[in-house]
């Protein structure tokens, strides 16, 4: 199609504003989908996208739509990204394949930080933002308030933000219209050499990993040979075409088109987020913009309740890695846990979803070690190691200085909850870099905060602490030395390195109190008593005892029925089976997570 | 020694703690149940004649004089060793214990649970242990001194000084056997599922903890032993019941009725669980799995005091949870026997999974 008709856009919404509704409200109005086929959230296709009502994977829709101005028919191609900081990266990528972005904006809730860190990617990617006021119909909706906020805080003039509800489908011609007047045209030359970008890929297991990609110059033609950019391989296009929303084949893509691509390519990491397509033949003169090769910045270590199941660990996460070049592990032996890996991931969301997805689709029951950072530190002999594994951390006395990942993180919140939110970011070994009052009795915060800090219970704390109402961002923002020390933890005198965490001096012995006073409540009575003791190297800065178990009996064999008394036993010997035995004491999953919570008070459960 | 279980599961209400199917049911159904109970009686191939009979319920004190009659004549084998009937404590009068023993019942269990007022009347039970003193009589003067007295460990509102008032009570009374048992919380009681579910009713949040009905049974064992009732079983004390021992000792035993469990010819079985489920489909043997004395001999023989004897390759296929278990005390091997220990039988589902 003539560029001149084609218009890309994305949709930058925060979680719960609206954002699935309203692309199936587009589908539906542009007559890609009937009435018939609607479903809840269609773009969301994985069980857990429609759960969570989040979305992992990226998609993008071709959307026809006749224009009421001109009678034109434009094509509109909706890239859906995944809205969490965890896919940062990601995101930038699937807005780097578009020229605008509708900002949906909840009329009650206002602007929250995720949204706004996207915005800005947008706007750092020059594109024209339309901004869009969602859920008008409901009574809580403030819409002149909302437009102001956008205009003070993102600086966009809002004065023709569209009122929508998508919910009542409210609203949605005009945003066709404005997207179709607005969003400028795709600049790419259709006769250049073939640059196209990857903004995401999955694995398909007939047809080999599948591209979603932009093409920005140039044509990409069925059986045409190409090149992947930063790795030199080549493939020949096996098929080509577009979603809307099912697959629809075609024989080429041109310049400013969106589309899928497959190319018999074997591995998901040969075709990476960010990387350029070319032609093999007459390659272009230069990548497109912006590639990265992806970095996890969260570890933990899986492993299998039953070490008779860790061969089926290894081939799910073989196969999710198929899936997920986002993710790496790598085999790791644990004293107390035995054989398992070592993983890395993008953030902690990216870490409960391939947890979620092992147990779900691969019905492996699995204990997560608590997630941890990578650590850079300095040894006396001068050598610089990294290491993310605290059973792999040096032994104090050969440390010179140990730098630990830093982020910048934006919250925002409202007033009334600002006083516990600046309590538990002090706590945190937070540096204050801003807080501006924002409109609205909403506040924003801008904070230094040790990355490791994170990855331990902020989240659930935040979100307790702002009954919901705080949003949060983040991104890294380098490394500072930092007096880091090993906490163990030992159950009956036996180290039990999967509990080991990595903490701050200063806090070390609040924590190593705190995480046995949790694991006291967490393991069960055994048949004698259980000393649980916290220690930075030798020494001991915490005990507590489990009182050994009096009874476990049962009443009756009543009228001989011994059947019921074999179910009961049965039952009770499945629950012990499914926890670990480290040394004779029975461990179960939740308490090597245990960890993640030890700042919580201790009443809470 | 083979016995016959009849199983009565009707009652006039259900307790808070009760985790049988037994319960209230419509008079209709308690008709068309004896007649399907008679029924499963006369068709039954005895192949051995019962030495004992055990009427267990729900409350096989409220049947009518002439159906107990009824069901009692068609098990042969009459005048049985033991025939025991269980009964709630207050609801049977003079006549009724002079018909009983009539048609052949010799053994009477009364589920007193306890003594104490406010821990009665927060299961629902509407006797006073004055009730139970003049029940232990009116049995006494008719002609059935073999009484049992069960209590239940574990129940609301119980404290140590109340568990020793319903003690005193047995020592005052002084029957040839009581049962104790710990309150079992599951979801198929009332009280179990409020308690799982911390809920403020039937008095769940005033349940006394493990160690404290640990306390309690160990305390039962010292003051029952010392009034001449030492334990033969887990929950078992005093002249032992020649039925019940049949299920330890892995003999041979029929039961009728709702849920009633068979153990025959290598072969176990069940009948339907609920009263009308059993009254519409009648008794299935259909069901049976071949008995596993190598497990049960363990799981169900060591609860009692006397202990086991396993066969030489008993001793080789358990070997490993037998010397664990030795190793940590809690069972005792006397020659060719092997028992659990004090400690061990309060713990003793842990030591008796490991041998299913």
């Amino acid at each position: 199609m003539d560029p001149s008709h084609i218009r890309n856009f994305s949709i930058i919404a925060h979680i719960d504003h609206g954002k699935s509704t309203l692309a199936d409200r587009l589908l539906e109005h542009t007559g890609a989908l009937s009435q018939r086929e609607m479903m809840e959230q269609v773009l969301d296709s994985m069980d857990l996208e429609r759960e969570r009502g989040i979305t992992i994977k990226a998609h993008a829709v071709r959307l026809l739509h006749k224009s009421s101005k001109d009678g034109q028919i434009y094509q509109l191609n909706l890239i859906d990204t995944p809205g969490h900081v965890d896919f940062t990266y990601e995101v930038s990528r699937s807005l780097q394949a578009c020229e605008g972005a509708l900002l949906v904006v909840d009329a009650s809730q206002g602007v929250e930080a995720q949204t706004l860190a996207n915005t800005y990617l947008a706007l750092g990617q020059n594109l024209e933002i339309i901004p869009v006021i969602n859920k008008i119909d409901l009574p809580a909706a403030d819409p002149e308030r909302i437009r102001e906020q956008i205009e003070t805080l993102v600086g966009l003039d809002a004065s023709e933000a569209v009122l929508c509800s998508a919910k009542q489908g409210i609203g949605i011609p005009e945003i066709l219209e404005q997207i179709v007047a607005r969003v400028p045209p795709p600049a790419g030359d259709p006769e250049a050499p073939l640059r196209a970008l990857i903004f995401d890929s999955w694995f398909d297991p007939y047809k080999g990993v599948i591209i979603l990609m932009r093409v920005v110059d140039g044509r990409m033609k069925l059986g045409q040979k190409i090149k992947l950019w930063s790795n030199g391989k080549i493939f020949e296009v096996e098929g080509l075409g577009y979603q809307s929303p099912k697959p629809i084949p075609n024989t080429e893509l041109s310049a400013g088109e969106v589309g899928f691509v497959y190319a018999n390519i074997k591995t998901i990491s040969d075709a990476l987020i960010g990387d350029t397509i070319t032609d093999a033949a007459t390659p272009a003169a230069e990548m497109l913009p912006g590639f990265e090769p992806i970095k996890p910045m969260v570890f933990a270590g899986l492993y299998s309740v039953e070490s008779s199941e860790h061969g089926l660990l290894r081939d799910a996460l073989e196969k999710l890695r198929l899936n997920d070049s986002a993710f790496n592990f790598e085999p790791e032996n644990s004293v107390a846990l035995g054989f398992g890996f070592r993983c890395g991931f993008l953030g902690l969301l990216h870490l409960e979803i391939v947890q979620e997805r092992l147990e779900r689709e691969f019905n492996i029951d699995l204990i997560t070690t608590a997630p941890g950072v990578r650590y850079e530190i300095t040894l006396r002999g001068g050598d610089v190691i990294e290491v993310d594994n605290p059973s792999r951390w040096p032994d104090p006395a050969a440390i010179e200085v140990i730098n630990e990942p830093i982020i910048d993180a934006t919250v925002i919140t409202r007033e009334e909850y600002i006083g516990d939110i600046l309590a538990l970011l002090e706590e945190k070994r937070g540096k204050q870099k801003k807080f501006d009052y924002i409109g609205g009795s909403r506040v924003l915060l801008g904070y230094e905060l040790p990355l490791n800090e994170i990855v331990l219970d902020f989240y659930d704390r935040l979100k307790s602490a702002s009954r919901g109402y705080a949003s949060l961002d983040y991104h890294l923002a380098g490394h500072r030395a930092s007096p880091m020390v090993k906490l163990d933890v030992l159950v009956a005198g036996e180290p039990v390195d999967a509990l080991s965490i990595i903490v701050h001096r200063d806090v070390a012995f609040e924590r190593g109190k705190a995480l046995i006073e949790r694991l006291r409540k967490l393991i069960p009575r055994q048949m004698f008593e259980v000393a649980l003791q916290a220690a930075i190297g030798s020494k001991i800065i915490a005990r507590e005892t489990i009182a050994a178990i009096r009874k476990n009996v049962l009443a009756k064999c009543y009228g001989g029925d011994i059947s019921r008394k074999r179910k009961l036993l049965e039952k009770q010997k499945e629950g012990k089976r499914r926890m670990k035995r480290v040394g004779r004491v029975e461990i179960p999953q939740e308490a090597f997570l245990a960890v993640l919570k030890v700042n919580q008070s201790s009443d809470d459960d | 020694m083979p016995g016959v279980y009849l199983s009565f599961p009707f009652c006039a209400q259900k307790c808070t703690y009760c985790n049988f199917a037994s319960g209230v049911f419509p008079r209709e159904l308690e008709g068309r149940y004896h007649m399907a109970l008679r029924q499963e009686l006369e068709q039954a191939a005895w192949p051995w004649t019962p030495e004992t009979v055990y009427l267990g319920g729900g409350t096989p004190s409220q049947i009518a004089n002439e159906d107990l009659r009824e069901l009692l004549t068609r098990i042969p084998g009459r005048p049985w060793a033991e025939a025991t009937l269980e009964a709630a404590p207050g609801s049977f009068s003079r006549e009724q214990v002079s018909a009983w023993r009539e048609a052949g019942i010799n053994r009477v269990s009364l589920g007193v649970q306890s003594f104490v007022e406010i821990e009665l009347r927060k299961t629902g039970r509407k006797h006073t242990a004055e009730i139970v003193a003049a029940d232990v009589a009116l049995l006494r003067e008719e002609g059935i001194p073999n009484i049992n007295l069960d209590l239940i460990a574990g129940l609301a509102a119980q404290t140590p000084a109340s568990w020793e008032t319903s003690l005193d009570w047995i020592e005052r009374l002084a029957p040839p056997h009581a049962s104790v048992y710990m309150l079992e919380v599951d979801e198929d009681s009332r009280l179990g599922l409020e308690i799982l579910n911390n809920g403020p009713k039937y008095g769940a949040q005033d349940i006394p903890d493990d160690d404290a009905i640990a306390n309690m049974y160990e305390r039962a064992v010292e003051r029952l032993t010392a009034m001449g009732l030492p334990r033969y079983e887990v929950s078992n004390f005093g002249q032992p019941s020649l039925h019940n021992l049949k299920y330890w000792r892995l003999e041979e035993y029929l039961g009728f009725g709702a849920d009633a469990h068979s153990n025959a010819a290598g072969q176990r079985w069940q009948n339907p669980e609920t009263a009308l489920a059993y009254v519409e489909q009648g008794p299935s043997r259909q069901q049976a799995t071949p008995a596993d004395p190598g497990s049960e001999r363990f799981f169900v023989g060591l609860r009692l005091s006397e202990g086991i004897q396993p066969q030489p390759s008993e001793w080789t296929r358990w070997a490993e949870p037998i010397e664990r278990f030795l190793a940590d005390g809690l069972l005792e091997r006397d020659g060719d026997r092997l028992r659990l220990s004090p400690r061990g039988v309060l713990l003793s589902n842990d030591v008796l999974q490991e041998f299913l």
